[in-house]
């Protein structure tokens, strides 16, 4: 069973089609949209009638939760006065672009969806949220203590955890030895379709491969694909600077910051 | 938010094409397959295909979680497991890897609204939640699986029933049977699936349309698998 899962693509459509592109060919057997459809570029609508569709299950983003109601925050943690005041005018001119059908489908998205597989005699939760199972905007970042990274999974029921938001990817493997017996959980972060900012200006997405003989007691019978594709990032950064939203944002897709 | 729901196809390749044609000019926001992909019909690999092609998140019915199960000898019996033994062997693995349940859970109007997704019910694919029963045995099951929308298949025949928590302020919970695509049992030998729309409020609409009953019901006279099943589609038994 391949499940591709990708998110963050801030209505990036140049980055959204070359996704679809090479998730097409890889012919995964499900596939999952884990939010932010929107903000920071200029084809909010587009983006989310891609999505629509071919039908995919999506979870609402911090921005598409902001968005949805027609609201001017976003739930982002900007830290310096020029990103709150680029902030503002992403969420701004999102705001006018998104038509009433749009806004309606990012208001209603569900917040988490949960996949729970049977197998080996085991049960394996995937867990499907933004950010992260407490808060739509809480980072989850790789430098996460281990224990409260542990503490929320619990906490959620989650035995693979997919998140996005820090559009930086990674998997790491958390080992439990209960009494003896070894388990694992996966927290994973998926990257981003449409922004990354891990210094690679690729695009991003995660196939995530569970067969029979997936169990939470084998480390490595959950494999985590990471893939990047190649897009037209310079017609995506051209249509920043091209629109009244902030040219810092062309120059974080042609770094990939 | 318009969510298509379907399952029990049983390897009726007819039915799912209609099917499929026609769910796409309702043009829902996401679509989920309740499970029983195959069993009972000649076309299992094709069904299967279409399902696999458009990347269709789906559970497992009991009888694709059945499948991986039967032994070689069990295969080459004469009757209804001709039905499993022609599953190609990569199909038998996706069958034996799909999810048993799939969970959203919405907020909404500052509330939370869990929907769950299971093939019979939430404790096993096997059982059957009929349209009556009783009321706190129903409410029962949605309490222990913590759910206010559930949606399940299984039966073949459609229902959409809501229920009052009779905890204030009032609570309802919905259940909702998704019937049968291509093996109904409510007498009406149509397809079916349904639309649910979750906005301020919850509507569920039943979709029922025809396909070519006869091709599916010739098709099964033609095969070794029992000519008793061709009748039960012609007469939705």
């Amino acid at each position: 069973m391949k499940i591709a899962l990708f998110s963050d693509i801030h209505a990036n459509l140049p980055a959204l089609e070359a996704f679809f592109k090479d998730v097409d060919a890889r012919k995964p057997d499900s596939i999952y949209c884990l939010g932010d459809l929107v903000g920071y570029n200029i084809w909010p609508n587009e983006v989310v009638d891609e999505i629509r569709k071919r039908k995919i299950p999506t979870i609402a983003g911090n921005y598409d939760f902001g968005i949805g109601r027609s609201s001017d925050d976003c739930g982002c943690a900007y830290k310096t006065d020029d990103e709150k005041a680029n902030g503002a005018i992403s969420i701004s001119f999102t705001n006018q672009l998104v038509k009433d059908e749009q806004r309606q489908y990012l208001r209603t998205l569900p917040a988490h969806i949960k996949v729970e597989f049977q197998l080996n005699n085991d049960k394996t939760n995937l867990l499907l949220v933004h950010g992260s199972p407490r808060k739509i905007n809480e980072y989850l970042f790789e430098d996460r203590d281990e224990k409260s990274l542990l503490r929320i999974m619990q906490d959620a029921d989650a035995d693979i955890m997919c998140f996005g938001h820090t559009h930086k990817p990674y998997h790491r493997v958390l080992e439990i030895n209960d009494a003896g017996t070894v388990r694992f959980r996966h927290a994973i972060n998926i990257g981003s379709v449409g922004k990354p900012k891990d210094g690679n200006s690729k695009g991003g997405y995660v196939i995530l491969h569970i067969d029979e003989n997936s169990s939470i007691r084998s480390k490595d019978s959950i494999k985590v694909e990471f893939i990047r594709f190649d897009y037209d990032i310079e017609k995506a950064a051209r249509a920043v600077e091209e629109s009244p939203l902030p040219n810092a944002y062309a120059e974080s897709l042609r770094k990939g910051v | 938010m318009k969510i298509i729901l379907f399952s029990d196809i049983h390897a009726n390749l007819p039915a799912l094409e209609r099917a499929l044609e026609l769910l796409d000019l309702q043009k829902p926001d996401m679509m989920f397959c309740l499970g029983d992909l195959v069993g009972y019909h000649i076309w299992p690999n094709e069904v299967i295909a279409q399902i696999r092609r458009r990347g269709i998140a789906t559970i497992a019915g009991n009888h694709d979680a059945k499948v991986g199960t039967l032994s070689p000898a069990q295969l080459e019996e004469t009757g209804k497991n001709y039905a499993y033994k022609i599953i190609s062997g990569e199909n038998k693995d996706y069958l034996s890897a799909l999810p048993a349940h799939i969970r959203l859970d919405f907020q909404l109007n500052g509330n939370t609204l869990r929907m769950l997704l299971v093939h019979g019910s939430p404790d096993s694919n096997d059982e059957y939640l009929l349209e009556n029963k009783p009321e706190g045995k129903f409410l029962a099951v949605f309490n222990k699986a913590d759910a206010d929308i559930l949606c399940f298949g299984h039966s073949h025949k459609r229902y959409y029933r809501i229920l009052d928590t009779g905890n204030e302020p009032r609570r309802f919970k919905h259940a909702i049977n998704t019937g049968s695509v291509g093996k109904p049992k409510d007498g009406n030998p149509q397809g079916g699936f349904v639309v649910l729309t979750i906005s301020s409020n919850i509507n569920v609409d039943f979709v029922r349309f025809d396909y070519d009953v006869e091709k599916a019901a010739v098709s099964l006279e033609e095969s070794p698998l029992p000519t008793d099943l061709a009748d039960m589609l012609r007469k939705a038994y």
